[in-house]
């Protein structure tokens, strides 16, 4: 309390009321600042959608980008989402096998110390700026072999590492020790244990981690710019060549003076948008599941 | 980070059993692959020191405050870049973390029933909105209507001050704050929602049994429990802003100066490497943007650790204040 | 099988799919990229963009050849091809603008434009702004900052000219469109000369950058009162102001064909290097009718270009020679005939 509520010229009977108004007034401080930040929210998926509703159509999905055609020939993005696809695609190849070995150790064979010591570099893992991921990459594979799909799956993948072997030890240890010791009775040696048994337990929180990881980085453009940005037009699926994809398109397209192309980038936008919001959906169901799963699982 | 009991993987039932091939073959594998985390990190500061060398053999520490960036007499420097950097980043912080902790007591203390859900999805929602988009969103729509409206207003009603001077550029240092602000928000604000709702009720409940108003109990009660979370999350706000490159790109107009004017272009140092991604005219350049990388890369691992100390710190006191 | 096997068995049947499907994705890849080996990829400058990508129709149809190209900026081009990443860099500023450059690489002078000073001030009374390069450099200099400013003024007599800020808009990549652009400022301004001076990317003294030329033409565009540089088809095709530029022998002229063709005149011979000076002609009656602010640009080819160096040679020379009648419409101005020998012979030493 501070020393102005023991201000005692103020009569209680308006001190309390003083204190009700100040209370109210936070109160509604509060409800603005949940307004607002609904507000810009709404704002920006109205813009989206609204702009990019009306380019979105199955050339949009399915015509590959032409640069400085006439109005009148139709063209869409097809080359960016196969080469978003392909590139998310490996990425998660790459990043969730790791990942779960990485969280397999930790949590079940690495001591304190080294527990601390991984755990820490995930995190600094995770804060470094996509940017700098790229620009790692670029020093360590183009510079030598070209852009590629396969560099820029690494560098996503890379993104994806931490995200994935953290959700997956927060899972690893909410299984119990009842079901280790269970399988130890059994005789089951420990890898068996830990792959046949705890793992199983844990499928829904990987998975969860895993669709979280990919809908973060379906939307990252930085690491791609330095990494894979001279994709061919034409619709390409090698991965040992550039290939364009969503965000670096979204990125380009808006600094164009064409309206075409805004309202272009606005349509790859919404359905960037609408990816990610099923992923997290998904990834959503899949957690509520996975920890209905454990709690029956250890009743 | 959950308060989790656990229990030493080495005081596992498994310990003084006979080793099989099969558990050396999983530890072996899987300590391969954490070790290649560590090696990871390890890869990707020295690959970002050794690009950076030349610009560092070059121009030494005092490249971090030096103002310029000419290839054509080969003079580089990271001032006005770090400038643009802190003040985006800090101005962002400063207007997002009351929003952000106000929508956190919203979400936590507040809001009826059936708005919580909802509303927790939403602030959801919006950390997940790529930075490409909100980017796109801030250069065609948010940026034209500050440059015709908001930017001409606060110079003539504030125009006294070097901040607000004459306002004729859509993408500026104002509208990447207003865009860095959009992007931090949910972060402080959903790590704040969780601090809030870990607070024990019974501290609460204390407060208001005392005849506390709720304000009162959340300035009392639930502001100095989860001050070191709040501070964390602030903090961790913080560096994402300080790593934004794509949003910013897209808005902050790419200006190699240094202006006090908000409402003139501006750079960052991750918007310039977003920037230059397609080449550079000289090695000397191209190091000394692998030297932006570095002190990007620096300020992250700091602003993370410290973050953990925080973390650390508060959940000691805690453990010693029950 | 635990209490979800079911999860676990269809997490493991997709996760085994997925694995089959991103293989035969690859090796389909991989195969088809074998196969079409009549592709003929490139990047560099977004000046020439218009052009390149112009020609990408005729050229599959006329030699059967996939031509494709990335209008990264001069820069990346040059990058791009220095470090053998694609078969052709396409660049306005000549390579020994560049460090590192690619020193393993045949220059060929293959179109010529001219680069526009655009602006926005509406349509209307203020087209066709007459404008001098001093005055301009002291645009981009910053001092000169607001459009009815005693220096336009007098320039255009009669006109009404509004009291807006100018807004500078320049390039932030490297662009040899800059290169170009700074080259004539630096002529005709000792000030801009010693001050920052010429390259494909400086210090600029003010001004908001913008990448590629569609950058620099969209920020234009969007902006009441904005300036800025840029390949004039752009600046066409945009509707957007184009100044009209007083030349040495005195003469406002545009960024036409016939202004380009007269600057051409200045220098027809390439260089050993291939490289060719066609900016801010002298007083001379030959050059009354120059744009002073005219440029070619240039493919960069490494000499030996292994398997594809075939498909290369074939392209660049249907690019210098049916390719050149493409221009016009673009407002690029035909090679000359000493040029396209030079180039000849350039074409010729790329080899396998």
């Amino acid at each position: 309390m501070s020393a102005a509520d023991l201000n005692v010229l103020e009569r209680p009977h308006d001190r309390l009321r003083r204190r009700r108004v100040v209370n109210r007034v936070m109160e509604l401080v509060a409800w603005f600042a949940a307004a607002l930040a609904v507000l810009i929210l709404g704002i920006v998926i109205f813009s989206v959608a609204r702009r990019g509703a009306s380019v979105l159509s199955f050339d949009f999905l399915t015509k590959p980008q032409l640069q400085f055609a006439p109005p009148n020939v139709k063209q869409g993005l097809a080359n960016a989402f196969v080469g978003t696809f392909v590139i998310v695609g490996l990425a998660t190849l790459m990043a969730l096998p790791f990942g779960i070995l990485i969280a397999i150790y930790v949590n079940e064979f690495a001591s304190k110390g080294i527990r601390s010591a991984v755990t820490l570099t995930l995190d600094v893992l995770a804060g470094v700026p996509a940017i700098v991921i790229g620009f790692f990459v670029y020093g360590l594979i183009v510079v030598a072999h070209g852009q590629s799909g396969y560099a820029g799956a690494f560098a996503l993948a890379v993104l994806m590492l931490p995200l994935v072997a953290r959700s997956t030890i927060e899972v690893l240890v909410l299984v119990p020790d009842s079901l280790r010791e269970a399988a130890l009775g059994v005789g089951a040696p420990r890898w068996r244990t830990t792959l046949g048994v705890v793992l199983p337990q844990t499928i829904g929180g990987v998975l969860t981690g895993a669709t979280l990881a990919v809908a973060r980085v379906a939307g990252e453009t930085a690491p791609l710019l330095l990494v894979s940005s001279l994709g061919a037009s034409g619709i390409h699926w090698n991965p040992s060549q550039p290939l364009s994809s969503v965000p670096l398109s979204i990125y380009e397209l808006a600094d164009s003076p064409e309206p075409a192309d805004h309202a272009r980038a606005w349509a790859a936008a919404l359905v960037l948008m609408l990816f990610i919001l099923f992923v997290s959906l998904t990834a959503r169901w899949l957690a509520t599941r996975s920890r209905r799963k454990i709690a029956q699982a250890t009743r | 980070m959950t308060s989790l009991d656990v229990t030493d993987a080495t005081r596992r039932p498994f310990t003084g059993r006979r080793v099989r091939f099969g558990d050396l073959l999983l530890q072996g594998v899987a300590g391969i692959a954490a070790l290649g985390a560590l090696v990871l990190v390890g890869l990707i500061a020295w690959k970002v020191i050794e690009g950076a060398r030349l610009s560092i053999s070059t121009f030494g520490l005092s490249f971090v405050w030096h103002v310029a960036w000419d290839p054509v007499h080969n003079q580089f420097g990271a001032g006005s870049f770090l400038f643009g950097t802190v003040v985006t980043s800090v101005a962002a912080l400063v207007i997002a973390t009351p929003i952000a902790i106000g929508i956190g007591l919203f979400l936590s203390e507040l809001a009826p029933r059936g708005i919580r859900g909802p509303v927790t999805a939403l602030v959801e929602t919006l950390a997940a909105i790529p930075s490409v988009v909100i980017g796109l969103w801030g250069l065609l729509v948010l940026a034209p209507v500050l440059r015709d409206h908001v930017d001409p207003a606060l110079h003539s009603a504030l125009g006294f001050i070097p901040l607000f001077g004459p306002a004729s550029y859509g993408s500026n240092v104002f509208t990447a704050i207003v865009v860095l602000t959009i992007m931090i928000l949910p972060i402080i604000a959903s790590i704040s929602r969780e601090l809030f709702l870990g607070v024990p009720p019974e501290l609460k409940e204390g407060a208001l049994g005392l005849g506390a108003t709720r304000w009162e109990m959340i300035r009392g009660v639930v502001f100095p429990y989860t001050r070191g979370g709040v501070a964390a999350a602030m903090i961790l706000g913080y560096g994402r802003a300080i790593g934004e490159a794509i949003a910013v790109a897209l808005v902050i107009g790419s200006f190699t100066g240094i202006s006090a004017n908000l409402f003139n272009p501006g750079n960052t140092l991750a918007a310039w490497i977003a920037q230059q991604y397609a080449g550079l005219s000289t090695p000397l350049a191209t190091s000394s943007l692998m030297f932006f990388a570095l002190i990007l890369l620096v300020f992250s691992i700091v602003v993370n650790l410290f973050a953990q100390f925080i973390v650390r710190r508060s959940a000691r006191r805690q453990g010693l204040s029950r | 099988m635990p209490r979800n096997g079911k999860l676990v068995r269809i997490t493991l049947a997709l996760a085994a799919a997925g694995l089959v499907a991103a293989l035969a994705v690859v090796m389909a890849g991989a195969a088809s990229a074998k196969s079409s080996s009549g592709s003929v990829n490139g990047a560099g400058s977004t000046f020439v963009q218009p052009l390149v990508t112009k020609w990408e129709g005729p050229v599959q149809s006329a030699l059967g050849i996939s031509l494709n190209f990335n209008g990264v900026g001069s820069t990346g081009g040059v990058t791009a091809i220095t470090q053998k990443q694609v078969d052709f860099g396409a660049s306005d500023a000549p390579l020994s603008q560049f460090n590192p450059t690619c020193t393993s690489c045949v220059q060929i002078p293959w179109a010529l434009a001219g680069t526009a000073a655009i602006y926005n001030l509406g349509g209307g009374t203020l087209q066709h702004l007459k404008m001098t390069g001093s005055v301009l450099a002291q645009i981009y200099l910053g001092k000169i900052t607001k459009w009815n400013a005693p220096a336009i003024q007098k320039l255009n007599k009669g006109k009404s000219l509004p009291g807006t800020s100018i807004t500078v808009v320049h390039r932030s990549d490297g662009s040899g469109t800059t290169f170009n652009f700074t080259d004539y400022l630096s002529h005709v301004s000792s000030a801009w000369k010693s001050q920052v001076g010429i390259g494909t990317s400086v210090s600029w003294p003010t001004g908001e950058g913008e990448p590629k030329s569609a950058g620099v033409a969209g920020a234009v565009s969007s902006t009441p009162g904005a300036i800025g540089y840029v390949d004039v088809y752009y600046a066409v095709h945009n509707h957007l102001g184009i100044m009209v530029m007083k030349n040495r022998s005195g003469n406002f002229v545009q960024p036409r064909a016939a202004g380009i063709k007269a600057a051409a005149a200045l220098d027809t011979h390439p260089a050993k290097d291939g490289s060719l000076s066609i900016v801010n002609p002298p007083k001379s009656k030959k050059y009354r009718n120059a744009y002073p602010i005219s440029t070619y640009t240039y493919v960069d080819v490494q000499k030996s270009s292994g398997g594809n160096a075939a498909n290369i040679k074939k392209v660049l020379n249907w690019a210098i020679t049916k390719g050149q009648s493409y221009g016009p419409a673009l407002i690029f101005e035909p090679l000359p005939k000493a040029v396209v020998t030079f180039d000849k012979k350039q074409i010729a030493k790329i080899h396998s």
